[in-house]
């Protein structure tokens, strides 16, 4: 009875809770096949991609979730820009092109660069093994082997979860089941430990705007300052015109 | 010579709408040479609004304005009758100088705070990569402060508008990424 009582309690309490937010930032090696995981997870056909050199952004429902998921690129040139999401994110998507086995050394440096990094370890990770659909595509072994997944996360405390996929199977509701398995154990072993990753996601986060808040007012005093001196200057070069004009008429005369 | 907004006419879905892009940057970022590889068949109808250095291009589908940002404070809220309806915002800037970034960061980030362009998907023209003193995407990215951007899509695209290198797929993903508007 009281146990009958207790879940009960807890239901109402689950049903009441508001909406659980969470922030998920994918990224791996350039034609990975991010971009095309999102659009598929979202319904758009994920055929005809350009790789990214940016940002975009998927907001998505599931269940009780309201899911944010940040499309970062991962071209060697544009790869720094993603330490600065990992504040906000609640989990990682990591990304694996797995008929690529020439670029396997470069994936499992890059990931240990993530995983290391100390706004990310401790949260989960799903790896997804893409491209299965090709020829040559290592598989769930060999890539866990490769990337030496299990030390890389257990050294970093990540909970992690890899699923072999293919991005371009269809996109909607014809997505790759085991992109939605993947996303669904995500979310799942997040709101497990939701309250703590919260936490830390909003005190990482507020630090973080705190620092760009004080670099944009620098860089406006510092633009400000220019913008003086050149107008000094403009002034300076037109007062020296009116002397050498009317030294000019002095002469002249 | 045929411009390349009409060959990029067929790129976009529905053929028939008009996309409307503003196309901004300091003075020298090289926004009239982007503009003559864009229309080189409309150069001749480019039509300066009078006073206020706004031009405006009509070409196959597409419209497109084009200012220099940066100085000129007394005329800033008249730029706010071009932000309406605005597909995408092209914003250039000279890759080379960068002794400038701070300064055009600063006006990108004015203009962002728009509300008439939130949410609008941004392209950022890194143009002027013919000169070899180009930084990589993930530093302009960061000297900009593209990083600090949550409402909006970006996109980095190096060009050269002098050689044309890039213009295109620049443009290709402008028209890939219009969310077009109901009317
Ligand atoms: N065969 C196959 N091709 C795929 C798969 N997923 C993606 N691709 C292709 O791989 C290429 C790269 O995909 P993207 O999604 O653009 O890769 P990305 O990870 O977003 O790359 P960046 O934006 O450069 O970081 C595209 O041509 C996709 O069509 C897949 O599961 N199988
Ligand atoms: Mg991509």
């Amino acid at each position: 009875m009281f146990s009958l009582m207790a879940n009960c309690c807890s239901w109402l309490k689950r049903w009441r809770e508001p909406a659980r937010k969470v922030t998920l930032v994918m990224v791996g090696l350039d034609n990975a096949g991010k971009t095309a995981a999102v659009r598929g997870i979202q319904g758009e056909n994920p055929q005809d991609l350009a790789p990214t050199v940016g940002f975009s952004k998927v907001d998505l429902k599931q269940g009780k979730f309201e899911v944010t998921i940040f499309d970062l690129g991962g071209g060697k040139r544009i790869r720094d820009i993603w330490k600065n999401y990992y504040s906000e994110s609640h989990g990682v998507v990591f990304v694996v092109d797995s008929s690529d086995v020439q670029r396997i050394q470069e994936t499992r440096e890059t990931m240990a660069q993530v995983l290391q990094h100390p706004r990310i370890a401790g949260k989960p990770v799903l790896v997804l093994a893409n491209k299965q659909d090709l020829e040559g595509a290592l598989a769930e072994a060999d890539i866990i082997e490769n990337l030496s997944l299990e030390k890389l996360v257990n050294e970093n405390k990540c909970l992690c979860q890899i699923e072999p996929c293919s991005a371009i199977l269809g996109c909607g509701k014809k997505v790759d089941k085991s992109i939605k398995k993947g996303l669904s154990w995500l979310l799942s072993n997040i709101a497990k430990d939701y309250e703590a990753i919260a936490e830390r996601v909003q005190k990482d986060t507020a630090e973080q705007r705190a620092l760009e808040e004080q670099d944009k007012k620098e860089r406006a005093e510092r633009v400000r300052r220019i913008r003086e001196e050149r107008w000094e200057n403009g002034n300076a070069l037109k007062s020296v015109r009116f002397v050498s004009c009317c030294l000019h008429h002095v002469c002249v005369f | 010579m045929e411009g390349l907004l009409s060959i990029l006419r067929r790129l976009k879905q529905p053929p028939e709408c008009e996309v409307r892009l503003l196309l901004l940057g300091l003075d020298n970022a090289g926004k009239t040479t982007l503009l003559k590889q864009l229309a080189a068949e409309d150069i001749s109808h480019i039509t300066p609004t009078q006073g206020f250095n706004i031009k405006s291009v009509q070409s196959s589908g597409f419209k497109l304005n084009v200012w220099d940002i940066g100085g000129q404070r007394k005329i800033r809220p008249y730029w706010r009758n071009y932000f309406e309806n605005t597909d995408v915002l092209i914003y250039v800037i000279d890759s080379s100088d960068r002794k400038r970034f701070e300064e055009t960061s600063l006006e990108l980030a004015e203009l962002l705070e728009e509300e008439k362009l939130a949410a609008v998907p941004l392209l950022v023209f890194a143009n002027k990569q013919d000169l070899m003193t180009a930084s990589p995407a993930s530093e302009l990215a960061e000297s900009l402060n593209l990083h600090t951007i949550r409402d909006r899509m970006w996109q980095v695209q190096a060009c050269s508008a002098l050689t044309a290198e890039g213009v295109q797929d620049g443009m290709t993903w402008v028209c890939r990424n219009i969310k077009f508007r109901k009317r």
